[in-house]
């Protein structure tokens, strides 16, 4: 009787959300920068973590996609946001575009980049990078992406996994002592005193 | 028929279809449990509660009710707060319903059903690390209260707001971490596998690892900001918190939001801890056979969640009149000095214990 539409199959279609993403995250970065208003930019960076988090889906690494939303969306930008409201900040006032040498000697350098990544990519003959191991098929055999994060980050590289936890754990230990300073000094004081 | 259609098309009109169909739930939970919100307390303290709205002489024990004010609160007058940051809010609404609405797609709705030769699961979203999935969304539900605060330009509702994403961020932290050992002892961090795992009423989560789900239970009250943790809107202190400054259909976008992941936590918490869409000491995958109509065991098992998570509603509203409020100091002290030592010392012992056995 009727066909279904052909357009309707994996690979095209993967393709169309590839092209939806990558066009979406590059206008929603260039939001987050020319954005006036500090919240703005807050918040098209999460809607722009999120798009990211999308297209690392569509590449089947749901595992990576679900920790960058946990993490970078879910958790660090909301602090950006906190800090930002409580500390009330203003929309920059429009000043014109006025640019000191070394700001636009920046400008001319990455515009140059600009130019000769979209020459290259245009030209229809991408770098070939060198594949590794870790091909999508090689990791469903060995067990999924989950498991093979887990194993590589707890048994090759546990020592630098345990080394970043303590970083961490020192800053936090850090950040209090900065946030109780008068308090610390003053039972010092009392203590030479005495 | 010449009806062709490959196995992506099928799975394509699945999924559409499956949306449509957990959306609609989710828009129509609300209006459920604002009646069985005023039914059940009234219920508890001997009155009679709303019981006259109907059509023409059925009262269907004012169920209708909730009907009236959705209707209401749609058609009010909308007003919008002189020097509210206009972008920020019209979009909080949004930000706030989005992440509960898909966070219910993750949830395995009953078991894989054989449809026209073809294996369609029944969650939406069906990804291997569903139980992250959830956490990463659900953890995207602050922006909607933080900016919903922020934008009304009212001090009241920026008050309401840091309180309430002081608390679900805190939150959040129990809540991970009492499903932990859950993921330990089934090995997996897709829903449905756990599902399946948990076959047996002592293969349960609840009966394997009680301190995990009394930390679940707890934390979930938490993170919907609700009594006795609703502090976001003590309406003694804050007029009504974050969203103070709002009217009409953004208004019901909120609440939408509030009651849409009160259900999916509870969905949660019956997957996770009371074996999802399993009943025990029978298969529900074998009723397709059994009784001969492809499909059925999706239609049972979706009934079976259904009716373990309308328990944990129901505990919601019982909770609520039952507990007073806390105070803010005692909110934070509960979470950080209590509920995250023990979740530690929950997840160690637990993977002590399980590395014993397997030893």
């Amino acid at each position: 009787m009727f066909d279904l539409p052909l357009f309707l199959n994996s690979s095209l279609l993967s393709i169309g959300v590839f092209h939806f993403f990558a066009a979406m995250i590059t206008i929603v970065s260039l939001l987050v920068v020319v954005s006036q208003h500090p919240v703005k930019s807050a918040v098209f960076l999460v809607v722009d973590l999120f798009l990211l988090a999308g297209l690392y889906a569509s590449m089947d690494s749901h595992f990576i996609a679900a920790i960058q939303i946990l993490v970078y969306a879910g958790a660090i930008v909301v602090l950006f946001l906190f800090v930002i409201m409580l500390l009330n900040l203003k929309a920059d006032s429009i000043k014109g575009l006025r640019f000191s040498a070394p700001e636009a000697a920046a400008l001319l350098i990455s515009f140059i980049g600009f130019l000769i990544m979209t020459f290259n990519v245009f030209r229809g003959q991408a770098p070939e990078g060198i594949k590794g191991g870790f091909s999508i098929e090689a990791i469903d055999a060995n067990g999924g992406n989950t498991y093979m994060v887990a194993m590589r980050l707890l048994t090759t590289y546990i020592w630098p996994f345990e080394l970043a936890s303590m970083l961490i754990l020192l800053a936090i230990v850090a950040a209090i002592v900065i946030a109780k300073k008068d308090k610390i000094l003053k039972s010092l004081i009392q203590k030479e005193l005495r | 028929m010449g009806l062709t259609m490959n196995e992506f098309t099928v799975q394509f009109i699945a999924t559409l279809l499956k949306f449509a169909v957990i959306a609609g739930l989710c828009i129509n939970i609300p209006p459920i449990m604002v009646w069985a919100e005023r039914r059940v307390p009234a219920f508890m303290q001997r009155r009679k509660g709303p019981n006259r709205v109907g059509i023409f002489k059925w009262r269907l024990y004012g169920l209708l009710q909730s009907a009236a004010d959705a209707v209401k609160l749609i058609f009010k007058e909308e007003v919008v707060p002189e020097g509210a940051a206009k972008a920020f809010y019209h979009i909080a609404p949004v930000f706030s319903v989005f992440p509960a609405i898909m966070v219910a797609m993750a949830i395995p709705y009953g078991p894989d059903i054989q449809l026209f030769g073809y294996t369609i699961p029944l969650s939406v979203i069906r990804v291997d690390v569903g139980f992250l999935f959830i956490f990463a969304i659900s953890s995207l539900a602050v922006y909607g209260v933080t900016i919903a605060g922020w934008a009304s330009n009212n001090k009241y509702s920026l008050l309401g707001a840091l309180r309430a994403s002081a608390q679900m961020i805190s939150y959040e932290i129990p809540l991970g971490m009492s499903l932990i050992p859950i993921v330990l002892l089934y090995g997996s961090l897709d829903l449905n596998t756990i599902v399946i795992a948990q076959s047996q009423i002592w293969k349960w989560g609840v009966v394997l690892s009680p301190i995990s789900f009394c930390l679940f239970v707890i934390a979930m009250f938490a993170e919907t900001n609700r009594a006795p943790f609703d502090l976001a809107e003590a309406e003694g202190e804050l007029v009504a918190g974050f969203h103070t400054e709002y009217t009409s259909a953004k208004f019901a976008a909120f609440f939408l939001a509030e009651y849409v992941s009160m259900f999916v936590l509870s969905c949660l918490a019956a997957t996770v801890f009371f074996g999802g869409w399993q009943i025990p000491f029978f298969d529900i995958r074998s009723l397709d056979v059994l009784i001969g109509i492809p499909g059925v065991s999706g239609l049972v098992g979706f009934g079976v969640l259904f009716v373990k998570a309308a328990f944990f509603m129901w505990l919601y509203v019982w909770v609520r009149w039952t507990i007073p409020r806390f105070r803010y100091d005692q909110l934070m002290s509960l979470g950080w000095k209590f509920m995250i030592p023990i979740g530690l010392l929950n997840v160690v012992v637990t993977a002590i214990v399980l590395a014993v056995i397997r030893f």
